[in-house]
C-alpha cells in the first residue's frame, strides 16, 4: 500500500479539533432518531410494542439498509444505479429458479442469486467504463430492459408471478426472532433472524471503504477521475467493481425482502428506487462521489422507517401519510444542512 | 480530506456493532423454544372485537367498505371498526399497515391482499398471533387459503353472467370482444374461461374475435386500446364484454362517441356506467357486492373471535354478482341487499360451527 492511501494519523485529529462534536452529521441524525422515537412513543405507547412494532420494524430496516448500501456502492463513484430494484428482482428470480430446478439448499440458492446480481452490476459498470456514457442513462436503460425480462421469465418459469415452493429455512427466517432460541432459560433478544445478515453486509461495506485498497481507490476515483488515473489507479476496473458490489447488494436486499414477504416474486424491488437514495443521502453520503457513510445510511434508513411506522400508528390516511413523510424529511434534511453550514463557518473561523 | 472525517466515526462504531454481532452469534447455537404462544386463543365479546378493513390500496371499488364497516359496528356492537387504505398496492407496506393496526389493538382483519401469491404468509403471520382473518374481495392464488375464509366475487361466474347478458343483447349471434386486466393474474384466466363457457353454450352462433388483456392499469391505457379496437374492427363487432373497471368505462364512452351499434356489457356501478345503462349506451353491467363483503365479513370475523370455528377453514364463499339492465337499474340494490342477508344466514347455517 502506498503512503498516499494510508490515512495520516494527525490529519483527522486536526480536523476533529476544528469542528465541534455537534457538527458530526451522524450525531445530528442520532438525535433526530431519538427525538422521533420519544415523540411517537409519547403519542402512541404501542410504538414500543415488541411483537407488532419493534420486530417488524427491524426486519424492514434490514431490507432498506441493504437497499441504501446498494446505492451507496455507486454513489461512492459519483454514479447512480437506477436499476437497484430490477437487479433485486432478477437475483430473487435466480434464487427461486435455482431452488425450483435444482432443489439446492437455501445458502446455495442465495449465492447463485447474489452472483446474478453482481453479474448484472458488473455488466452495467463495464458498459459505463467502456463507453463513457453517464451511469444514470446506462442503468436506467438496463432497468427498462430488466422490467420486461423479469415478467417474461416469471411467466415462463412459474404459473404466475411468484415461485410456489420456498427453500427450507426461509419461513424460519421470516417468522423467528432470537427470542425463540434459548440456551437453558436464557433466550436471545427479540431481534429477527435476518438482522445479522444486514449488519454483516453493512460491516463488510464499511470495512471495504475504510480499510481496503480497492475501497479507497474507488473513493478516490469518485473524488477525481483524473487525479485517480494520474496516480495509477485502474479506474475502469474500480468502476466495474463498484457497480458489481451495487448489484450484489441489490440482490441481497431482494433476498431479504423475499424473506419478509415469504416468496420470490416478480414484484420484489418495485419500491426500492427512492429509498435507495433516501437512506445514504440522509446519512451524509455525497451524490457527487468521493465520500460515503455506512453508519449514516443505517441511520437514514432507520429514521425513514421510524417516521413511516409512527405515522402508520397514528393512522394517517393515505394522502396525509405521503404529505407528512415528505414534510418530515424536508425539515430533517434542512435542519441537517443548517447545522452543517453553521459548523463549516465555525470550522473556518477556528 | 473530508472523506476521513466522514469515514472515521462509522469505522469506530463498526467495531462496536461487530462485537454485538458476535454476541448474537453465540446465542444462536442453542435450542428452539416450542411454539406455545398461539395455543391460548381466547374468546372475545363483540365489544372487545376491533375490526380492521384493509384493502390493497385506494380504489373506488373499496369505498363502500367504509359505510359497511360503520354499519357492522352499530349492528353487531363491535368495539371499533377502522378502514385503512394506505397500503399503496405494495405488499410490504400492507404488511406494515397490518402490524401497525395489530399494535393498536385491532384483533380482527378483513383483508384484500395486494399480492395474491404472497398473501398466505401475511395471513399465516396474523393467525399465529391469534387473530381472526378474512380474505375479502379476492382469494389467495393457488389452492390453499390460510385465512379463516375467503368472501369474494366468483369471477368466473361473474364473467359468465356478463357474457350471457352480452349474447342476449346481441340477439344470440355475432362477434364478441372481451376486454380485461392483467394476463398473468389467475383471476383473469378464470374470467376468460367464464366468457368462453357462455360462448360455447351459444352453439357456434357467437364467436370471440378478440380478447384484450393488460388494459386495466389506468383509464388512458384502456381508452387507447378501445380506440384502436374500434378503428380496426368496429364494424365487425356486435358486442363488447368487460370484466375490468377501466376498460368498462373506456368502452362505454368509446362506443357512444363512435356511434356504432355495439352492445357494451360493463362491470361495477361507477356513476358514468349507471348513467350509460339509463340512457341505453350500456346494455348491461355486472355488479359485485363490496358492501356484503365488508358487512358479512365483519359479522363472520366477530363470530370467529367469539369462539366459533369454521367448518372448513379457508372456505371460499361467493359474495354474489348481479346483472343490471335498464329494466332493473333503479331497484338493483334491493337484490344486492337480499344477497347480503342470505350470505349472513349462510355463514350461520353452513360455514360456522358455534358452541
Amino acid at each position: 500500500m502506498t503512503a498516499l492511501l494510508e490515512t495520516p494519523p494527525e490529519a483527522p485529529a486536526a480536523r476533529a479539533r476544528s469542528l465541534p462534536l455537534w457538527a458530526n452529521p451522524r450525531l445530528g441524525l442520532l438525535v433526530l432518531l431519538v427525538v422521533l422515537v420519544v415523540l411517537f412513543t409519547a403519542l402512541r405507547p404501542s410504538f414500543l410494542d415488541v411483537d407488532f412494532t419493534l420486530v417488524p420494524m427491524q426486519a424492514d430496516i434490514s431490507v432498506y439498509v441493504v437497499v441504501g448500501l446498494a446505492q451507496l456502492a455507486v454513489l461512492s463513484l459519483g454514479h447512480m444505479n437506477m436499476a437497484v430494484g430490477r437487479m433485486a428482482a432478477m437475483s430473487a428470480f435466480a434464487m427461486g429458479l435455482a431452488y425450483q430446478e435444482l432443489g439446492t439448499p437455501l445458502v446455495v440458492d442465495v449465492l447463485i442469486g447474489l452472483a446474478v446480481g453482481a453479474g448484472l452490476g458488473a455488466l452495467a459498470g463495464l458498459v459505463i467504463s467502456r463507453t463513457g456514457v453517464n451511469s444514470f442513462v446506462v442503468t436506467l436503460a438496463l432497468d427498462f430492459a430488466l422490467v420486461g425480462l423479469v415478467s417474461l421469465l416469471y411467466a415462463k418459469a412459474t404459473d404466475g408471478v411468484s415461485f410456489g415452493a420456498q427453500p427450507g429455512g426461509m419461513a424460519a427466517l421470516r417468522t423467528d426472532t432470537f427470542a425463540d432460541y434459548c440456551a437453558g432459560n436464557v433466550c436471545g433478544p427479540p431481534v429477527p433472524l435476518i438482522v445479522p445478515i444486514a449488519v454483516v453486509a453493512a460491516l463488510l461495506v464499511g470495512l471495504l471503504f475504510r480499510w481496503s485498497r480497492t475501497g479507497r481507490e474507488i473513493l478516490m476515483t469518485g473524488a477525481s477521475v483524473k487525479a485517480a488515473e494520474l496516480s495509477g489507479i485502474p479506474v475502469g476496473r474500480r468502476v466495474v467493481q463498484a457497480h458489481a458490489l451495487s448489484g450484489l447488494l441489490s440482490g441481497l436486499a431482494g433476498f431479504l425482502l423475499a424473506v419478509n414477504n415469504g416468496a420470490f416474486s416478480a414484484g420484489i424491488g418495485d419500491a426500492f428506487l427512492l429509498p435507495s437514495f433516501l437512506a445514504p443521502v440522509l446519512g451524509g453520503t455525497l451524490l457527487v462521489g468521493g465520500a460515503v457513510s455506512v453508519l449514516g445510511t443505517f441511520l437514514g434508513a432507520t429514521i425513514t422507517q421510524v417516521i413511516y411506522k409512527g405515522l402508520n400508528l397514528l393512522q394517517f390516511q393515505v394522502d396525509q401519510l405521503k404529505l407528512y413523510i415528505g414534510l418530515v424529511l424536508i425539515v430533517a434534511l434542512s435542519l441537517d444542512r443548517v447545522r452543517h453550514v453553521l459548523a463549516e463557518r465555525r470550522g473556518a473561523r477556528a | 480530506m473530508s472523506k476521513d472525517a466522514v469515514l472515521r466515526p462509522s469505522a469506530r462504531l463498526g467495531s462496536v456493532v461487530a462485537i454485538l454481532v458476535l454476541a448474537l452469534g453465540a446465542t444462536s447455537a442453542c435450542t428452539k423454544k416450542s411454539d406455545d404462544a398461539s395455543s391460548g386463543s381466547k374468546t372475545l365479546t363483540p365489544a372487545q372485537v376491533k375490526l380492521a378493513l384493509v384493502p390493497g390500496g385506494a380504489h373506488p371499488y373499496f369505498q363502500p367498505w367504509k359505510a359497511a364497516g360503520d354499519k357492522a359496528k352499530t349492528d353487531f356492537g363491535l368495539g371499533d371498526v377502522t378502514f385503512n387504505e394506505t397500503s399503496g398496492w405494495d405488499q410490504t407496506k400492507q404488511n406494515d399497515v397490518l402490524t401497525s393496526l395489530a399494535a393498536q389493538g385491532y384483533n380482527a382483519f378483513g383483508i384484500f391482499g395486494v399480492a395474491p401469491e404472497n398473501i398466505n404468509n401475511t395471513f399465516d403471520n396474523l393467525k399465529q398471533k391469534g387473530f381472526v382473518v378474512g380474505s375479502l374481495a379476492s382469494c389467495p392464488a393457488g389452492d390453499t387459503d390460510k385465512a379463516d375464509f375467503c368472501l369474494s366475487t366468483d369471477v368466473q361466474q361473474a364473467a359468465y353472467k356478463a357474457a350471457k347478458a352480452a349474447i342476449e343483447a346481441m340477439g344470440g349471434q355475432g362477434n364478441l370482444v372481451h376486454l380485461t386486466g392483467n394476463k398473468v393474474d389467475s383471476n383473469t384466466q378464470r374470467r376468460i374461461a367464464g366468457v368462453q363457457k357462455a360462448v360455447d353454450e351459444a352453439g357456434g352462433k357467437v364467436k370471440v374475435i378478440d380478447t384484450i388483456t393488460d388494459i386495466d392499469t389506468d383509464l388512458q391505457t384502456a381508452q387507447k386500446a378501445v380506440a384502436d379496437l374500434l378503428a380496426a374492427k368496429g364494424t365487425q363487432i356486435n358486442g363488447i364484454v368487460n370484466t375490468a373497471y377501466n376498460p368498462a368505462v373506456a368502452s362505454a364512452a368509446g362506443v357512444k362517441q363512435a356511434g356504432l351499434p355495439i352492445k357494451v356489457i360493463a362491470i361495477d356501478d361507477d356513476p358514468t356506467i349507471i348513467a350509460g345503462v339509463k340512457d341505453g349506451s350500456v346494455a348491461a353491467t355486472v355488479l359485485q357486492n363490496p358492501v356484503g363483503q365488508a358487512y358479512v365479513g365483519g359479522y363472520a370475523l366477530m363470530k370467529l373471535a367469539g369462539g366459533c370455528t369454521m367448518k372448513t377453514p379457508g372456505v371460499v364463499v361467493d359474495s354474489g354478482s348481479f346483472v343490471v339492465t335498464k329494466a332493473n337499474v333503479d331497484s338493483y340494490d334491493t337484490d344486492r341487499q337480499a344477497k347480503t342477508d342470505s350470505l349472513k344466514s349462510d355463514f350461520d347455517a353452513q360455514y360456522l360451527t358455534c358452541k
